[in-house]
């Protein structure tokens, strides 16, 4: 899933000052998964808005809530055709990818994100999303136990532990778990050590050459 | 042939001895022409950090070129935190070209402990990799296997961790740099002699030279604020207990206490091939640690 | 374009029917009733009770409570006392709410037979849809068994006087001392149709040697003669054959009529006998000896006088296919003596045989159980005198029904049987999410001691205290109002809902698919209240609109003057049931709205907002507190929600501090709230201080 922040509100504030009628536009999908774009935050920050103009932080506005499907395929936003001349910006609560195809839809429209685009990554307790994908193009999973040292070693250390770490934790951040020991204790667990001691070389950064395009054929 | 007079003294089987020098923030290098000039002609190599603790300072490389200048024995510390592999192998060419021929190759501390949080954390390769990336120049071709003209040939070097919390990761690591060309190791700061015997049963079989690392203590405020703050570096506590109270002329002489009867330790019992001695901004110091030892 | 304040919220009611309202023939809303109690709107209870009861405060006394057997609180502890709360209800309510008024619409006559909770019952419902009823009785006053059969201590005559009294204010004729002999008098004095309730009355006898001696009597005539006041002669040592409700009320009546010792045999065992176990428990509570597993071969007589029983182990009382059909082992024998013997062994009606009724083999009369009807034309049956010996909801239930099936009779519709409009909710609810709710004990109406109830013939079961009502009403796990993924489409699978909830009920279904079991769920609302797409909503949703309109009344209610302003939302349960958040209501202070939430555990952080929207200065959340709170982590949750609505205040430049939740538990509600003000008063003061420089 992606994960994304809700941006500070003070940021939307200042986006929004020169519209009049703006459509909040949530998306169903990967933020509605991550608590911060589905329909409970529209209407969330809705409220806030209208606490923020209550408070004279903001012009009167008037404002639309909607939350579609997906806001990263267009055919989602087929929903809003005919909707959106009321409006003359829309703030959405997609991650990046989302804005973007938002904004090629009603390209005479400006689009405002609401949302920091972070990573990608899951959550196993209520409230509390970790990155475990980079995209890296070449996923060596199947060396590393099914941990992944891009994402989950601070220095993405392909040939095993930096020795920082102190308490298991990771030299870079207390609160997490040093990945080179993770995959360590799980290789031994699996009695599969020796993929540790195999080289493993240099990533191939080509794979992250942009801009990037995937052709299924 | 020895490619270094550091390799040269190593394989002679003296016990050497190293120091590290920092460079400074700016330009102004004079307290850091002092030290060398204090300390090149007691130790047998000098290394220059590579932007320690992720802290933005003057570079290694130039570091290592005043020594040289100086007339002292550089060892070029080279991390992979900032530079991308063409940076990397670009001042490794200019290194050599300069007659530096030792190289520490470290993957460097984290960006978010030093002065520069914001700063992108590059880590291209890894310390493993760097060594082979050396490997592979001194085969007279580059990365992307690009002929080189001219010859490039170092003393390369790699770091381990004896007191690491899990010791078997470490020693895995320890084994493939070997494998990829590592040929002495600088510790982390030993303090525990009784790691570093554990960590020797197992690397003295492979015929490297390791040289153990002494971080001098001047206060028991520095040794909580390493423990809490610098990677890998652990104080047990009865060093700190022996630092607890005391003022700071006299924690400064029990730190030269601590570090001169650690290095007595490792010399007495032929442990290692040397020792790696810094004394974090008060190289100073260094040459008092030295008496104190009996080096 | 969706405009705000145009709510998609599905207004719809959509629970499910729990197996407390299954099992009463009555069907009565107790989850609703039971709740209103906990929330302190006892008349509003009231209200639902008698919406379906015609009787209450009759039910209040005797009724078996086949809901509390199938309660599902049950399955983690011990059911709810529903019987006891209505019976709260009913005497904190009196009789306001009673309907005395009817208006006649249909000329058409009907006559009842027997005033029994049947024929009362029936009579009722006949004249609320407008006939003209004539009740026949043959005793000299009316109530059937009521009257003659459940003794006063567990039944008092005033309540049936008054039941019967709001019946004859409604305009009900009722003839005592007029034994119906006849139908055909009825149909020629032009009756339209009759209903035959004539219940069961003939005590059984088992037909053993020695039933003749003199001391024997039968348990229905004992008790007649009790309540009719005919203060029938005891004996010294009383033996009362019979495991059933009667017999224990004989016992008791016995004990209380001054007997020395009282013995009650019966076939069962001691966990098979019919009698309700709370009777059993007052039984020997009063010193009467049970003697289970016993059957009677003879009466020992002496002179013609009864001097004891002669017994015969009982091995078993039902066979294979659950039919009465006892076993004995003949080889083991006992003598108990006595000098008085009551056989309350069972009843069957009488029916005269003039009736011209199908009578089957047990005495009752044959009806078509849906019409009622019986062979004759226009004429109808129902209560003890169809079933045989039951009880007095089943009675009301068929009384009920037999109002209906005249009418249509009489309106000339085809009778159609009311099929249930909703599902049920599963009785079981899983074992993980068993374990994982709080063991909340039952509290059981108080008793008076055993020395002043064997003293007189009077009611021994107290009504609870308002407190003890409401807590034990709030026990109720409200079953079939859970939480229901109504918005299919919307759901993300986020996994929201299967993390936040306290019971572990949503469960991700063998198709991948997110699901709420509603016969685990405990409507805490929790899981709705996160959802990130809104796609949860509670079966029974008045909760959100409330909250949803209380805010909206208070749009204006700031002052341009700035004085204080503060919305406090509180738990309603906290408010007006159990009231340990009275004082917020109570002492109303100028300028603090409250809005009664239903659990705060239901609480949106767009409320918080709302209100602030709405001017107001300052927000509080006061709840019951873990521990007071009938759910888990209501708590939690509304910190969670004031902490997101705390952040975004500050992000708009507005103080933090202008949040709070307090809980009953953790202090004086009273000093939180003036803390509360304080603090947002000199955020106020500091503001305008800072906006004048
Ligand atoms: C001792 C005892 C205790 C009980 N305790 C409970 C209890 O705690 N809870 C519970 O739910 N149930 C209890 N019951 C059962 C309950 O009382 C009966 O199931 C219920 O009263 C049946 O109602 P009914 O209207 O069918 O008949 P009844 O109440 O028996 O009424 C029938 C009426 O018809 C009259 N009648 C008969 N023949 C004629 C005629 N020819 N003309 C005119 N009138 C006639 C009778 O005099 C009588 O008044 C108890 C029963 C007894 C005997
Ligand atoms: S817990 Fe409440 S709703 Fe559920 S069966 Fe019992 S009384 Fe009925
Ligand atoms: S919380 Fe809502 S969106 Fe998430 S899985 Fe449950 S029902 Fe679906
Ligand atoms: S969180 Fe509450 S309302 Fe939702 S499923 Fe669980 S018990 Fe039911």
């Amino acid at each position: 899933m992606i994960v994304a922040t809700k941006k500070p509100i003070e940021e939307i504030l200042v986006a929004l000052a020169p519209y009049e009628s703006v459509l909040i536009l949530g998306c169903g999908t990967c933020v509605t998964v991550c608590n911060v774009g589905g329909e409970r935050e529209v209407s969330l920050l809705h409220s806030a808005l209208r606490v923020a103009i209550a408070n004279s932080l903001m012009q009167q506005k008037r404002f639309h809530e909607y939350t579609v499907k997906r806001q990263c395929d267009r055919e989602f936003l087929e929903a809003l055709k005919g909707k959106s001349e009321e409006v003359d910006a829309i703030l959405s609560l997609a991650c990046g990818v989302g804005v973007q195809v938002l904004a090629d839809y009603f390209s005479d429209i400006p689009c405002i994100p609401a949302v920091n685009t972070v990573f990608m990554g899951s959550s196993s307790t209520f409230g509390i999303w970790d990155e475990r994908c980079a995209g890296c193009g070449e996923c060596r999973l199947y060396e590393t136990a099914g941990i992944c040292p891009v994402t989950r070693c601070n220095k993405g250390i392909l040939n095993g532990p930096c020795g920082g770490a102190k308490n298991g934790r990771c030299e870079a951040n207390k609160e997490m778990d040093c990945a080179w020991l993770l995959i360590y204790e799980r290789l031994l667990k699996l009695d599969q050590l020796d993929r540790m001691r195999k080289y493993s070389p240099p990533r191939n950064y080509g794979n992250l050459k942009r801009p990037k395009r995937v052709i299924i054929t | 042939m020895a490619v270094s007079l550091f390799e040269e003294k190593l394989n002679s089987d003296k016990f050497v001895v190293t120091a590290e020098i920092g460079p400074p923030k700016g330009t102004d290098l004079s307290e850091m022409k002092k030290n060398i000039e204090l300390l090149k002609d007691r130790v047998d190599a000098l290394n220059v950090t590579d932007h320690q603790s992720s802290v933005m300072r003057y570079p290694s490389l130039g570091g290592c070129l005043l020594i040289k200048e100086l007339g002292g024995e550089p060892i070029l510390q080279m991390t992979t935190r900032d530079r991308n592999r063409i940076a990397l192998q670009a001042d490794l060419l200019f290194a050599y070209s300069r007659g530096i021929r030792n190289v520490l190759c470290l993957t460097g501390d984290s960006v978010d402990v030093g002065d520069h949080k914001d700063a992108k954390p590059v880590f291209d390769l890894d310390s493993v990799q760097l060594i082979r990336m050396i490997k592979t120049l001194e085969t007279g071709v580059d990365m992307a296997g690009n002929k080189l003209s001219g010859k490039v040939q170092f003393f390369v070097g790699a770091s381990c961790n004896p007191e690491a919390d899990h010791i078997e990761p470490q020693l895995i690591k320890f084994e493939k740099k070997v494998n990829s060309g590592a040929r002495f190791f600088q510790t982390q700061g030993i303090y525990d002699v009784t790691l570093l015997r554990r960590f020797m049963q197992f690397a003295r079989q492979f015929g490297v030279k390791i040289i153990a690392g002494i971080i001098v203590l001047f206060s028991y405020r520095m040794a909580t604020y390493m423990n809490e703050n610098v990677p890998g570096v652990k104080v047990p506590p009865q060093i700190l207990e022996e630092l607890k109270g005391l003022d700071k002329e006299a924690a400064l002489r029990k730190g030269i206490d601590i570090a001169a009867r650690t290095i007595r330790t490792i010399k007495e019992e032929k442990l290692c091939h040397g020792v790696h001695i810094m004394a974090i901004g008060r190289e100073h110091i260094i040459p008092e640690v030295l008496e104190a030892s009996g080096l | 374009m969706l405009e705000r304040g145009i709510k998609k919220t599905q207004i719809l009611d959509r629970a499910l029917i729990p197996p407390c309202q299954d099992a009463c023939p009555l069907h009565q809303d107790i989850r609703e009733y039971v709740d209103l109690i906990a929330q302190g709107r006892i008349m509003e209870a009231l209200k639902v009770i008698r919406d379906r009861n015609p009787f209450p405060s009759i039910c209040a006394y005797v009724c078996p409570h086949k809901c509390e057997d199938k309660c599902r609180r049950g399955r983690v502890d011990k059911p709810i006392a529903i019987r006891a709360l209505k019976r709260f209800a009913v005497e904190f309510g009196g009789d306001r709410m009673v309907r005395k008024e009817v208006e006649e619409r249909y000329s058409e006559k009907v006559a009842v037979i027997g005033s029994g909770p049947a024929g009362l019952s029936c009579a009722y419902y006949l004249r609320i849809l407008g006939y003209p009823v004539t009740i026949f009785e043959a005793y000299s006053e009316p109530g059937g068994m009521l009257r003659v059969g459940i003794p006063e201590f567990r039944l008092p005559k005033k309540m049936l006087d008054f039941e019967i009294e709001r019946l004859v204010q409604m305009g009900i004729e009722i003839r005592t001392n007029t034994p119906v002999t006849s139908l055909d008098l009825l149909l020629e004095k032009g009756y339209k149709a009759i209903f035959i309730t004539v219940g069961a009355h003939q005590g059984r006898r088992l037909g053993i040697e020695g039933e003749d001696a003199e001391g024997v009597m039968d348990g229905i005539s004992f008790l007649r003669e009790i309540n009719l006041g005919l203060n029938p002669k005891i004996k010294d040592r009383v033996i009362v054959v019979g495991g059933g409700g009667v017999a224990m009320d004989c016992a008791l009546a016995a004990v209380r009529l001054g007997a020395k010792k009282v013995d009650i045999v019966c076939l069962e065992k001691r966990e098979e006998m019919p009698a309700g176990k709370e009777e059993i428990e007052f039984c020997e509570e009063e010193g009467v000896k049970i003697n289970p597993s016993f059957g009677v071969k003879r009466v020992i007589k002496e002179g013609g006088r009864v001097v004891g029983l002669e017994l015969v182990r009982c091995v078993s009382v039902f066979d294979e296919k659950g039919k009465f059909n006892p076993k004995f082992d003949e080889s083991e024998k006992t003598v108990i003596y006595g000098d008085m013997v009551i056989f309350a062994v069972g009843q069957m009606p009488k029916v005269p045989e003039e009736f011209n009724v199908h009578v089957e083999r047990g005495g009752t009369i044959k009806v078509d159980p849906v019409t009622l009807r019986t062979n004759r034309e226009g004429v109808f049956a129902g209560g003890d005198a169809v079933t045989g010996p039951a009880s007095v909801v089943e009675a009301l239930a068929t009384g009920k029904k037999a109002a209906k099936r005249i009418d249509d009779y009489l309106r000339y519709r085809y009778p159609l049987e009311e099929t249930e409009e909703r599902p049920k909710i599963e009785p079981e609810i899983r074992q993980k999410t068993v374990e994982m709710i709080r063991k909340i004990e039952r509290i059981q109406p108080p008793l008076k001691s055993v020395e002043e109830r064997i003293e007189r013939f009077e009611p021994f079961e107290l009504v609870y205290d308002w407190e003890s009502a409401v807590r034990e009403a709030k026990r109720c796990l409200r079953c079939g109002t859970g939480a229901e993924i109504f918005y299919k489409e919307k759901c993300a699978s986020c996994l929201t809902c299967v993390r936040v909830c306290p019971y572990g009920v949503p469960v991700v279904d063998e198709k991948g698919e997110i699901e709420i079991p509603p016969s685990d769920c405990l409507a805490c609302g929790i899981c709705v209240s996160e959802c990130p797409a809104k796609a949860i909503l509670l079966r029974k949703p008045a909760d959100r609109r409330q909250v949803d309109l209380e805010i909206s009344a208070l749009a204006g209610a700031s002052k341009k003057d700035g004085s204080l302003h503060i919305v406090g939302f509180a738990c309603h349960y906290g408010l007006f049931g159990e009231g340990s958040l009275s004082y917020l209501f109570r002492t109303p202070k100028e300028g603090i709205y409250i809005v009664p939430v239903l659990c705060i555990g239901k609480l949106e952080t767009e409320h918080i907002l709302k209100a602030f929207e709405l001017k107001a200065q300052g927000v509080f959340i006061a709840g019951c507190g873990e521990g007071r709170c009938a759910r888990e982590n209501t708590d939690a949750f509304a910190i969670r929600k004031a902490e997101r609505a705390k952040k975004i205040l500050e992000r708009l430049g507005l103080e933090r501090e202008r949040i709070s939740v307090f809980t009953a538990s953790e202090m004086d509600i009273e000093k939180k709230l003036e803390m509360f003000i304080e603090r947002i008063a000199s955020i106020i003061l500091e503001r305008t201080l800072k906006e004048e420089k």
